[in-house]
């Protein structure tokens, strides 16, 4: 099997949790104790109260598409091969936004608003990244 | 007496010290004072060639443009008592090389955002008595240095020190493409409205000597070319170049004994989106666009409607939309339209980067946009003139807003 030759996230203490629960199929944010208000990628204190009291918790996995773009030139080693590949941003129901990509549909189909949520994908051992499929409309 | 130093008393002899109230956010009504405007001056201007110039690293080009510029008040390097330099790495070795030891000297980060920051820094220096001459100086060897702008050793678009490298998200470009993806969703702003911005200012540069790019090319041009990050196309996306820029400004007092005629900073402001900027804005910017253009209208007395040109901050096309909607220099919404219909032309509404901008002159980081809005109040500026240009306004979407007003008067 080839080696994964795409870039990696840094294995930073801080985010460690995220990175735990991505690899049990969990998208975990970090929660201030003080106002609940969920934060990505972790920092001391929380951006609304400035408390310093935080837990990691599961989160719904669920969110919007806020915006999308289509990648045709290859910044990264490992991505040509994807060219063009999509980028969207996610506004997770929790409030945190993410940068990720959408899987399971063409980029020609998405859709500013579109309902998603977490799909997650094993790159190696240590690391699973949290990407985005559309939700199944009944 | 420094006349500079004068300025405090003249505010109080105008009564002009307006008590402040404070704003549901926090922020105080009336700053910045209005009595500011007209006090300081542009009294130089320098430029350096433009282009691929590998002889010259950032500290030559530098020297290169504040030599022209002091050239063009009428000064000298022993003039200089304030020093604020941009890009160029290190302020000790720029003071150095120049022999120069200004009485106030501070250095920015290489961000084009800082062009603005700058200027209105050197305003309120110059007001507060800190200095008398202060000289702006811009040093960008990009080009030649190889700056990539995505990609391992990207450190402006994506932020967040690779956290998003895993998704392929990199790149400024790919920021705003994200932002002009989600106007043309919510608004039908479509590429060819883009496309007219691009050809634009192509247009405009090909009536500048001093533009890299001068080769006219069509509508049907834009769309064959590349996408780099669709929606953007590769002539959405500003220049990589090498160049120089450098300002030389005073109090207005001081600047009517020049050799160059002064223009006048009439008004300026700034506010920021800070708070959650890893992401596009959902609002394009446009809560701090529209504080800002409050506050240069307050200062200058100036409405968009006294504004004979505009010299916008053109990383990438889109954010020219986003800038005259933030402004309201067109209806939000409609900027897509607007720039269609010809309004940023020669001869437009309002004719804007006359100079072709940093799609076409020059990637000088808003540097060079301010230079001609100085030279259009000048007159000097030949094929591409503004016939009896007045008034010309600067402004920059990012998030870090500024605006400057620049006028031939005082007042």
């Amino acid at each position: 099997m080839n080696a994964y030759r795409k870039p990696l996230p840094r294995l930073d203490d801080a985010n460690l949790p995220f990175w735990d629960g991505a690899r049990r199929g969990e998208l975990r944010l970090q929660r201030c104790q003080d106002c609940g208000v969920c934060r990505f990628p972790a920092a001391r204190a929380c951006v609304r109260c400035h408390g310093t009291r935080s837990e990691w918790v599961a989160t719904s996995g669920r969110g919007k598409v806020e915006s999308f773009c289509v990648f045709h030139k290859g910044y990264f080693p490992g991505f040509e091969a994807e060219l063009p590949y999509n980028v969207v941003v996610v506004a997770l129901d929790e409030g945190v936004k993410l940068f990720s990509n959408l899987v399971g549909i063409a980029n020609h189909a998405i859709e500013i608003g579109m309902a998603v949520e977490a799909s997650f994908e094993r790159a190696t051992d240590a690391v699973t990244l949290v990407k985005f499929k559309p939700v199944a409309t009944t | 007496m420094d006349s500079a130093r004068e300025i405090p008393d003249a505010e109080a002899k105008r009564g002009d010290a307006r008590p402040q109230t404070n704003t549901p956010s926090g922020r105080t009504a009336s700053l910045p004072s209005r009595s500011l405007s007209g006090q300081v001056a542009v009294v130089g201007v320098g430029t350096t060639r433009y282009g691929k110039l590998p002889d010259h690293d950032a500290y030559d080009l530098g020297v290169w443009a504040l030599t022209e510029a002091l050239a063009d008040a009428g000064l000298e390097f022993g003039d200089i008592d304030g020093l604020i330099v941009n890009r160029i790495a290190d302020y000790q070795r720029f003071g150095e090389i120049t022999g120069i030891d200004p009485g106030f000297v501070t250095i920015t980060p290489g961000q084009g955002r800082f062009s603005g920051i700058c200027i209105e820094m050197a305003c309120a220096v110059i007001a507060a008595g800190l200095a008398r001459t202060v000289a702006l100086v811009y040093g960008n060897d990009g080009r030649s240095a190889g700056d990539r702008y995505g990609g391992a050793s990207d450190l402006y678009g994506s932020g967040g020190a690779g956290l998003w490298f895993p998704y392929g998200m990199t790149s400024p470009g790919a920021f705003h493409a994200l932002m002009a993806q989600r106007h043309m969703a919510l608004y039908g702003t479509t590429e060819d409205q883009l496309g007219e911005i691009a050809v634009t200012f192509r247009k405009h540069a090909a009536l500048n000597p001093s533009a890299v790019m001068r080769d006219p090319f069509s509508l049907a041009d834009y769309h064959a070319s590349r996408f780099i990050c669709e929606p953007l196309h590769l002539l959405d996306y500003c220049l990589i170049n090498d160049g120089g820029v450098a300002l030389i400004l005073t109090a207005s007092e001081r600047a009517r004994d020049g050799k160059a005629p002064p223009i006048y900073i009439r008004g300026f402001g700034q506010a920021t989106a800070l708070a959650g900027s890893s992401f596009p804005p959902e609002d394009f910017w446009r809560a701090p666009m529209q504080k800002v253009a409050a506050d240069v209208r307050a200062m200058s007395g100036l409405a968009p409607d006294d504004v004979d040109a505009l010299m916008i901050y053109d990383n990438f096309t889109p954010t020219v939309l986003f800038a005259l909607e933030g402004f309201g220099f067109c209806p939000i919404g409609q900027s897509g339209p607007w720039v269609a219909d010809g309004g940023l032309r020669l001869g437009g509404r309002f004719p804007t980067n006359t100079s072709g901008g940093h799609l076409s002159e020059s990637y000088m980081q808003g540097w060079a946009l301010n230079v001609e809005a100085v030279r259009q109040l000048r007159g000097e500026c030949g094929a591409r003139q503004v016939a009896g240009a007045r008034h010309v306004q600067y402004l920059a979407a990012a998030p870090v807003v500024t605006s400057i007003v620049y006028g031939s008067a005082p007042s």
